[in-house]
């Protein structure tokens, strides 16, 4: 089975955790994440015909100045790119924090993910996406499980090219 | 050697590691106490009992039967033989394994360091073992036996796993790989000089060896007395396996194939 690393990265309380949680079932405690900094989980999924095993990296989120370790974005096939479209201050810098994915990653593209969609208007969201920088993949909501599926299907995808 | 200064905000997180990977242990370890009550046929209200006997072998064992091995060790054993294996009978197997595991190992450490050759810990093991064959016996043979207990081979930058070996069944192999290449870097990252790999995890049950080459690491579980000569052995064999892996990295992407290597290499070898 081919078997890939994959990376959830962004600001502190996005929802990564949350979505990780909605996709797979977990063995190791989340506590790992605030000592050490990240906690892997696997999750097999099938894609076009394709049985692949996902093992993803969920990094913590930081203000800014703690260090995570730089090794942990080493030798990922993909990422994930998480904000939260009811926080400002999580996609306001969202150009800074990819370049730092990618350069500590070496990946090239990134999916761009904005979470807890069930906290806002239709319009809203609209207002979002026209002021976020770059092109979002996907809207989901942890909490009501919307279009989670979807996000780690196109991680998936990514991490196949 | 210099030491680097220690950040207390690091070693906090450190010790919260530390129970972090205690804590599964401690689980690890009370379902094995289950097992071994159901085993034995104890009746059933007596576990809590046990468990509470087992925490207290665990924390007081040095003082219980520390005097009593010491003096054994250096009267060459003989006399007390039967006084340990009466003291161990009772409560049996692994629940006591990690115990004397570690009891042993500190003492043959520091005997070892006075008297040098005048024992070594096979003259030891065989004369605490010659003898009756009765179940202590089988118990204090498992005790000390160093055995591999995992292998793991592990990309070392994705912390994919490529091959293994496991003697029992653990948990996710995957998932062991992938938290194992974590901890291993927020350690080096966070504790060691730079260029300085992290080589050795002593957990209570077992000894985790880790042997860093250019894109893989391999990690090893052992559990028993692992003496200089099983040590060195072992440090040669895995030697062995990785030139043949990294001469043909196609052992890399094939997982059956490499596993059937590592069993040849390293258990059977
Ligand atoms: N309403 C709503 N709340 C959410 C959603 N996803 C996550 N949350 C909440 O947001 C908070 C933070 O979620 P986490 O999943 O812990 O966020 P994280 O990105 O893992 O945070 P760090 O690990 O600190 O970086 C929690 O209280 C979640 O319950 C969502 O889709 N909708
Ligand atoms: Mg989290």
């Amino acid at each position: 089975m081919i078997a890939k690393k994959v990376l959830l990265v962004g600001n502190f309380g996005v929802g990564k955790t949350s979505l990780i949680r909605r996709f797979v079932l977990n063995e190791f405690s989340e506590d790992y994440i605030s000592t050490i900094g990240v906690r892997v989980s696997k999750k097999v999924v099938s894609y076009q015909n394709e049985t692949i095993k996902l093992m993803i990296w969920d990094v913590a989120g930081t203000n800014g100045d703690e260090k995570i370790p730089k090794a942990y974005f080493l030798g990922a096939h993909a990422a994930m790119f998480v904000f939260d479209l009811s926080r400002e201050e999580t996609y306001l810098t969202i150009d800074k924090n990819l370049k730092m994915v990618r350069d500590l990653s070496g990946l090239k593209d990134i999916t761009i993910v904005g979470n807890k969609k069930d906290l806002l208007s239709a319009t809203e969201i609209d207002n979002v996406i026209q002021k976020v920088s770059v092109d979002i993949d996907l809207i989901t909501s942890a909490k009501e499980g919307d279009y989670v599926e979807d996000a780690f299907m196109k991680l998936t995808a990514q991490a196949l090219k | 050697m210099k030491k680097t200064p220690v950040d207390s905000t690091k070693d906090n997180r450190f010790e919260l590691l530390r129970e972090l990977l205690l804590a599964e242990d401690r689980d690890k370890f009370e379902a094995l106490s289950k097992e071994v009550i159901l085993r034995e046929k104890l009746k059933n209200n007596v576990s809590p009992l046990v468990d509470e006997k087992i925490l207290d072998l665990r924390e007081k064992f040095p003082e219980y039967f520390g005097d009593t091995i010491t003096q054994t060790i250096k009267v060459q054993i003989r006399d007390s033989q039967d006084e340990v294996v009466e003291a161990l009978y009772p409560i049996m197997g692994k629940l006591v394994k990690k115990a004397i595991v570690s009891e042993i190992t500190k003492l043959t450490e520091s005997v070892n360091k006075t008297v040098k050759e005048k024992f070594s810990i096979q003259e030891i093991l065989k004369r605490f073992i010659r003898g009756k064959k009765n179940d202590a016996d089988i118990v204090l043979q498992e005790v000390f036996e160093p055995i591999i207990e995992e292998v793991f081979v592990i990309e070392k930058d994705s912390g994919l796993l490529s091959g293994s070996y496991s003697r029992g069944n653990i948990a996710d192999k995957d998932m062991v790989s992938g938290m194992l290449t974590a901890i291993k870097s927020f350690a080096e990252d966070a504790f060691s000089k730079e260029g300085q790999d992290l080589e050795d995890i002593k957990f209570e049950t077992f000894q985790l060896s880790i042997q860093n080459f250019k894109s893989i690491y391999i990690a090893i579980a052992c559990s028993g007395v692992l003496n200089a000569s099983f040590k060195e052995e072992l440090s040669d064999r895995i030697h062995n396996l990785a030139e043949i892996i990294l001469r043909d990295r196609s052992f890399l992407s094939e997982e059956e194939r490499l596993n059937t290597l590592i069993v040849k290499e390293l258990i059977e070898a």
